[in-house]
């Protein structure tokens, strides 16, 4: 076998497409098998633009005989798939006529990779966006249970380490004969009255940079001066609470359900952390909180109770009346009479 | 939570390949490869993609109802779906998924017949 039937052989045995176009006539000479296999077989002499009609026959001639290499892709179906093939056309060095190399690549598996790409980035980026949102709620919701300082900890170092805030105030609150309310009422009424008030209380505590810590049931305990701490830490809550009665007092003049409330207010210190590693939950504790919930316990329908010493922080605009002993009083605003009952 | 299959067997680069090799064979089939004759490639793979990552568990899910609007103006008999059926499982088994698994997967397939075959 002679050498040009060697090559002749290799020519037609690879899977690339070769063509021999003759310029002069714009005619496709020699192709091999796997040409004829993609483009169908043919006389040889078959016209360009009959096997690619797209072709701008002159801009490629022109482009050729500046010396560039033409390259083009062009799709078609073969049964019910679609095919591309790159072509690339090169004039042929040396050569007396005018001829070029017309090689073609089968690109289709990479046109199918990158649809596919396109499709899974696509699935991808649009649960990414998802995952961002379930995020974005799920920090929201953090964000209620704990301050932001206490978050970005936990968020930084999955635990949040117990702080001291010195001095701050606590107030308790919660409402006389909620469980006969209970009993009476329709348990969905009652939960979305307590939802209506607590939302209320939270709304008017964070004009006065006090922050709901939890609630338990009936009981609403709110703190000023953590995290951050507050000169005024008192006398803002001191106001929240008058403004907590002064709420319901209102409200009960429109509902059918009365809600009748008593507070307990302390200052002191309190030990802020998240509890729990599975149901964790941000909490202060310490003597402060206790002594406000036991204050409530002495505070009469509609009224704060606290100590005499909280009554010196909390400033001028309040008034009190003794309770039967002499530490612990009722406090009422200056200008509001004895009680609220 | 559990890993999903889509994990299991490599993720997106196992997939991917499952997904081609299924795309050739059903462009092959004269049963179901008609119903791909005008449909043009991106969404031919689009759909395929979707398909094997969403009954592998990967980044893709819908709902009944999406799938029933999306074959709704299909005529697929219940020998298309055999095929269908037939060639999922010859693909997974090819790329070596567990039995257990390919069971997994196929009954998931199989639980929304009603949605596609009329």
């Amino acid at each position: 076998m002679s050498i040009e039937a060697i090559n002749e052989q290799l020519l037609r045995a690879i899977g690339v497409g070769v063509a021999l176009v003759d310029l002069r006539t714009l005619t496709v000479q020699f192709r091999n098998d796997t040409f004829d296999e993609w483009f169908g077989s043919a006389e040889n002499a078959v016209q360009l633009d009959t096997l690619f009609p797209d072709l701008e026959l002159s801009d490629l001639v022109a482009r050729l005989e500046e010396g560039a290499t033409v390259s083009k892709e062009v799709s078609f179906k073969v049964k019910r798939r679609t095919m591309t093939v790159a072509m690339e056309f090169n004039l042929a060095r040396g050569a007396g006529d005018r001829i070029a190399v017309l090689v073609c690549q089968n690109i289709t598996r990479i046109k199918e990779l990158e649809s596919m790409i396109d499709s899974y980035s696509m699935m991808v980026e649009r649960n990414t966006h998802e995952i961002k949102r379930e995020k974005e709620r799920v920090e929201r919701l953090l964000l209620n249970m704990m301050p932001r300082a206490a978050y970005e900890e936990y968020k930084t170092f999955g635990m949040v380490s117990p702080k001291l805030f010195d001095p701050v105030s606590v107030l308790a609150l919660d409402f006389i004969g909620f469980d006969d309310l209970l009993r009476s009422e329709d348990p969905d009424v009652i939960v979305s009255e307590l939802n209506d008030i607590y939302s209320a209380f939270d709304r008017i505590g964070g004009q006065f940079s006090c922050q709901r810590i939890r609630t338990n049931g009936d009981s609403y305990i709110a703190v000023s001066g953590v995290p951050d701490p507050y000169a005024d830490h008192a006398e803002a809550l001191a106001k929240s609470g008058v403004r907590f009665l002064r709420y319901l007092a209102r409200r009960n003049e429109t509902h059918a359900i009365q809600w009748v409330a008593r507070i307990g207010v302390a200052s002191g210190s309190v030990i802020g952390s998240v509890v729990g590693t599975q149901n964790y939950i941000y909490d202060v504790f310490g003597p402060t909180v206790s002594a406000a919930i036991g204050y409530r316990s002495m505070a009469e329908p509609m009224s704060i109770a606290t100590d005499t010493s909280f009554v010196g922080l909390a400033g001028s605009d309040f008034a009190t009346r003794p309770l039967a002993d002499t530490e612990h009083v009722i406090l009422t605003e200056q200008t509001q009479p004895a009680s609220f009952g | 939570m559990s890993r999903s299959l889509f994990d299991k067997y490599g993720g997106f680069s196992t997939v991917s390949k499952i997904v081609l090799t299924l795309y050739d064979r059903l462009l092959d089939d004269d049963d179901v490869g008609p119903f791909f004759d005008d449909v043009d490639l991106p969404s031919i793979i689009d759909h395929q993609t979707k398909f094997v990552s969403s009954l592998m568990g990967g980044p893709a899910s819908f709902t009944d109802e999406h799938i029933e609007k999306a074959h709704r103006h299909l005529t697929i008999c219940p020998h298309h779906f055999d095929r269908l059926e037939a060639l999922v499982t010859e693909v997974l088994t090819e790329f070596e998924v567990e039995p257990a698994d390919i069971d997994t997967i196929v009954g998931a397939f199989e639980a929304r017949r009603g949605l596609m075959v009329e």
